[in-house]
């Protein structure tokens, strides 16, 4: 039987050395000779989601992953599994109970699983559009084909299907509006710009499976009668870039798009811009003046880009993770899509489970699930067993949740009602050792940089946020320093020109709202208990627990830490920058979080 | 035509008529800084907030680019308009300490006590970007917005004298806190680090601008360079046809 | 690629002369020279007929893009959510240490260039650095000196 070897060289596998795995393998193909040949196929496919277990390496049909393979095990990979059908023990994933489970679907990261948006990468070589095209790809854009404009929004609509981005707007309103007026040319416009730092789906989507993503625009501009489209593409995602560029040339040479779309006379050209690395152009306003080769400024939005967008003309936007579903929806009718997930939110959501969890990577689940499901269940939990803190969802416009809220389900409106929001899917997990008033002050921090400059509440109000909570984190809070915050935080929220400001305080005023204790022990008592801000820290050793392996003293970069071997170190606080790199390397909890005054004394 | 209620007074607009406008011609004063007629649309100083409800939902919204659609309740005073206005002005005065009419504008809104911040140094500008605009649509598009974020500012490209730039004082009069300073005698004008000769009416001797601006207006025009002041053309013009006409 | 007249009207002139290339040409000026010359632009706007200042606006506007010669080799540090709490400040100050450089900063003999990012996608890997287009994941103080001393050798990659 012929048998697929599947190589994951998504970015975060790439960066593990999968290139080279791939390398080695067709090299040891090629040494086992001609029976090997003959029997197996390689592949270099999309993300697996999995990255941190990289490089990943399936053999089909028997159903075997591998992780973290090296480029020497190769040849036993090929002898083995791909002529003898035998697996290796050692390659498998190793479960919480300490069994080594074969498949995919028995590790528990995948177990619990639902893949839509996900389901072809991995399996295909994304730079291959007949890969794409033997499981069914273009089907959907020929069915579509067959349909009326209003059909097509209809089915969309059926499926309740909201935009992935962040906001949640209806797609199918969206298509609907654009499709009444009698205004052209019209554009479609995938926004893949991904500004959300810790979130990677859209890269994944991008890179792993374009050929959907293209599917679902063209879609789109059937739907709404436009014949030209752009992908925004963040300047960072290089690979992405490449296979969305790779897979147009690919579908134009088809027939796919072009003049005449699959030979139905529809005309549709798409091409590629890279963002300029500006946040603010995942506003939509502010995306398409970026297009238009001027400065990514948003505009008031009283009329509505999909009225008014590029170049002034009926533009619909929408996220690469909600074009990767349309195929799906038109291909299975939009009821079957809406009866996954909630009422209120249908369909899967892909999730970037990152920080401080066991297994992180790329998760798509039904909407619904709870946060302590894919923490705990999916996440195998805290690193380390440590308490858990918080969950940062939606990037710089989200919230931070408090444990008390785990059982909360993740949708786009249960979140936002306690003053966080989805987004657009990225979930940072925190321990006791992140300080929830840094983590502000690293989100006000970064929109500071990433606001455009243009409406005074954003500039002027985060400059101002950003100055108290480098007070507090520094030592210098006062009382009255949360209320004006808050003051603050709430002109935003109601006068800001755009989402960006409108939201920007999020992030603040929920750790205000969940973790004032933590703020109040930075402005009173000027400590940290989390151990993270600086002035107000520093670090001892606890000699009963130390066992003196040196690696705190290896790592730290002051070289504040002294002791021989086998003997309990030491710490001196005259050198000490309380950056708690020993706290990270130590594996016997021998490092203990002390104030500043603590050292001294 | 449209009647939308304003602080309860009924007023009527043409649909699509941004409502600071509606507002000003019914009597209506909504303060604002980086409105301006026929400089394209702005909406960034924040000031002419307004509080409007909607099918019961109120929202606050920026007057000047607000466009009235449908039959709404406006209030342009109410406590939510009063207090996000008293926090936006405040956030001026940090940024623009030595502007005159920021610090009026906040005694009579009432902004709210930011002495807890270091207010900018010496610094009168509220970016507003009037005067980008302004001299993209007047002038030459010379000065520009530089950087983003909390850094941004307007300037020349690299901080130099602009070759484009013909000093003629656009940015400076339009700007709503005189903060772009320029300096004038009887030969020269100063501006974004540039001299320029001054040009007399040939007949009363007032000044008619830069030589440049002049250069720039008859290329525009298609037209020989004014050598006159406006009364001037005016008075000349007038002569003319009175010894067309016979009417001397 | 030498920065010359020549070579930056080759790269403006591969795009029609329409707006919605300005930050196509300025990214791929940045890409060939490392940085956008000031001739570049003016060349570019007087392509584009629009003013200086315009462009000047989008070059200090958009990150990708530089008004200054960047180094030899280019680190690119990400500090987004997931890899700030996985220690990526540790991590830069570690590479000022290294190289004397503070981020946005090139070293005096022009070989490196230190950014920070704001994510690079790849945050299960925090905290993850990029010289040069090639990734490192989960580096640690120890493994950063290794890194950088490889990349000084001419080594780099994996």
């Amino acid at each position: 039987m012929r048998k697929t070897v599947l190589i994951c060289c998504g970015t975060g596998c790439r960066a593990n050395g999968s290139m080279a795995v791939a390398d080695a393998i067709r090299k040891a193909i090629r040494e086992a000779g001609a029976a090997a040949d003959a029997v197996a196929q390689v592949k270099t496919t999309g993300c697996n989601g999995f990255c941190e277990n990289g490089p990943i390496v399936k053999v089909m049909p028997d159903n075997i992953t591998y992780y973290k393979v090296k480029p020497r095990d190769a040849g036993e990979i090929i002898e083995k599994t791909v002529m003898a059908g035998e697996t290796v023990s050692r390659l498998l994933y190793k479960n919480e109970a300490g069994e080594r489970v074969r498949s995919q679907e028995e590790n528990p990261f995948y177990a619990q699983q639902k893949k839509i948006a996900l389901s072809a990468i991995g399996q295909i070589d994304p730079e291959n559009i007949e890969d794409y095209i033997e499981i069914g790809g273009y089907e959907a854009l020929k069915k579509a084909l067959a349909m009326t404009p209003d059909e097509i929004i209809s089915e969309v609509e059926k499926s309740n299907l909201r935009g992935r981005g962040g906001a949640g707007f209806p797609t199918g309103r969206k298509w609907r509006t654009a499709a009444g007026y009698d205004n052209y040319p019209k554009y479609v416009v995938c926004n893949g710009d991904e500004g959300d730092p810790g979130a990677f789906m859209d890269r994944s989507v991008l890179e792993g499976d374009p050929h959907a993503v293209i599917e679902g625009l063209a879609i789109a501009a059937l739907a709404i009668g436009a014949e030209e489209g752009f992908f925004y593409i963040r300047d960072e995602y290089d690979l992405a870039v490449k296979h969305i560029k790779k897979a147009i040339e690919d579908a134009k040479a088809r027939g796919i798009l072009g003049d005449s779309v699959m030979g139905s006379g529809h005309k549709l050209n798409l091409s590629v811009v890279r963002g300029g690395g500006a946040f603010i152009c995942g506003e939509s306003t502010a995306l398409m003046a970026s297009i238009e080769g001027r400065v990514g400024e948003p505009r008031a939005k009283y009329i509505r880009s999909v009225q008014r967008g590029l170049w002034n003309q009926p533009t619909v936007l929408n996220n690469v993770e909600t074009l990767a579903n349309i195929p799906y929806i038109i291909n299975n009718g939009g009821e079957a899509f809406a009866k996954i997930g909630t009422k209120g939110s249908s369909g899967t959501k892909v999730f970037a489970l990152v920080g401080k969890v066991k297994r992180t990577g790329l998760v798509e689940v039904p909407m619904g699930t709870t946060l302590r499901h894919l923490i705990y269940d999916i996440g195998g939990g805290i690193i380390g067993d440590r308490p858990f803190k918080a969950v940062q969802t939606g990037g710089p416009s989200g919230g931070c949740i408090p444990e008390s809220m785990l059982d909360l389900e993740v949708d786009f409106d249960t979140l936002s009602s306690y003053g966080a929001m989805m987004g657009s899917g990225g979930m940072i997990v925190m321990d006791d050792r992140s300080c929830m008033v840094e983590v502000a002050r690293y989100y006000t921090q970064f929109l500071c940089e990433e606001s455009c400059g243009k409406c005074t509440p954003c500039r002027e109000g985060l400059r101002r946020m950003l100055e108290i909570l480098t007070d507090i984190c520094e030592g210098r809070g006062r009382e009255g320093d949360l209320e004006l915050l808050e003051r603050i935080g709430h002109t935003l929220q109601d006068s800001s020109l755009c989402s960006l400001g409108k939201s920007a305080p999020n992030p603040v005023l929920t750790t205000i709202k969940y973790f004032r204790s933590e703020y109040e022990a930075h402005i009173r008592e000027k400590r940290c208990p989390a151990g993270v801000c600086r002035s107000l820290t520093s670090f001892g050793i606890d000699k009963e627990k130390c066992i003196g392996c040196d690696l705190c003293a290896k790592g730290c970069p002051a070289g504040a830490i002294s002791g021989q071997k086998k003997e309990p170190h030491e710490i001196d606080p005259g050198i000490c920058i309380a950056c708690g790199s020993c706290r990270e390397a130590c594996r016997f909890d021998a490092v203990i979080t002390l104030g500043k005054g603590a050292a001294r004394e | 035509m449209i009647e939308i209620q304003i602080n309860g007074k009924t007023c009527t607009c043409e649909p699509g008529e941004f409502l600071l406008k509606v507002a000003a011609r019914n009597g209506i004063y909504i303060p604002t800084l980086c409105h301006h007629e026929g400089v394209g649309e702005q909406g960034c100083c924040r000031l002419c907030l307004a509080e409007v409800v909607e099918r019961g939902r109120s929202r606050i919204v920026v007057s000047c680019v607000f466009p009235v659609e449908k039959p709404i309740e406006v209030y342009t005073d109410s406590e939510r308009v009063r207090e996000n206005r008293a926090v936006v002005l405040m956030l001026l005065k940090e940024r623009a300490p030595e502007s005159e009419e920021i610090a009026r504008l906040c005694e009579e809104y009432q902004a709210i006590d930011g002495s807890r911040f270091k207010a900018l140094d010496n610094e009168k500008c509220i970016m507003c970007g009037l005067c980008a605009r302004a001299c993209q649509s007047l002038g030459t598009g010379a000065i520009a917005t530089v950087g983003r974020g909390t850094g941004k500012k307007v300037s020349t490209p690299y901080d130099e004298p602009s070759k484009d730039c013909v000093g003629c004082l656009s940015c400076a009069r339009i700007c709503p806190t005189g903060a772009i300073p320029y300096k004038q005698d009887e030969k020269e004008r100063r501006i974004w680090d540039r001299s320029f000769t001054l040009v007399r009416c040939e007949s009363c001797g007032e000044i008619i601008g830069t030589r440049e601006e002049l250069l720039l207006a008859a290329e525009r025009g298609g037209r020989e360079p004014d050598t006159l002041c406006a009364s001037c053309r005016q008075k000349q013009m007038a002569d003319v046809l009175a010894h067309t006409y016979g009417l001397e | 690629m030498e920065v010359t007249e020549k070579n930056m009207r080759e790269i403006i002139e591969g795009y029609d002369r329409d707006q919605r290339y300005a930050l196509a040409i300025m990214q791929d000026m940045q890409r060939i020279f490392q940085y956008v010359p000031r001739e570049g632009l003016e060349l570019l706007a007087e392509y584009l007929g629009c003013p200086v200042s315009a462009l000047y606006s989008m070059a200090t506007f958009y990150k990708a893009l530089s008004l200054v010669p960047k180094g030899v080799h280019i680190i690119k540090c990400c500090d987004g959510t997931a890899c700030h709490i996985r220690g990526a400040s540790t991590l830069i100050e570690g590479i000022a240490r290294e190289l004397g450089i503070g981020p946005g900063e090139t070293t005096p003999d022009g070989q490196f260039s230190l950014e920070t990012v704001n994510c690079l996608g790849s945050c299960a890997l925090a905290p993850v650095m990029v010289i040069d287009d090639v990734y490192y994941g989960k580096v640690t103080l120890e493994r950063l000196k290794e890194i950088l001393s490889e990349v000084k050798k001419g080594g780099g990659g994996k």
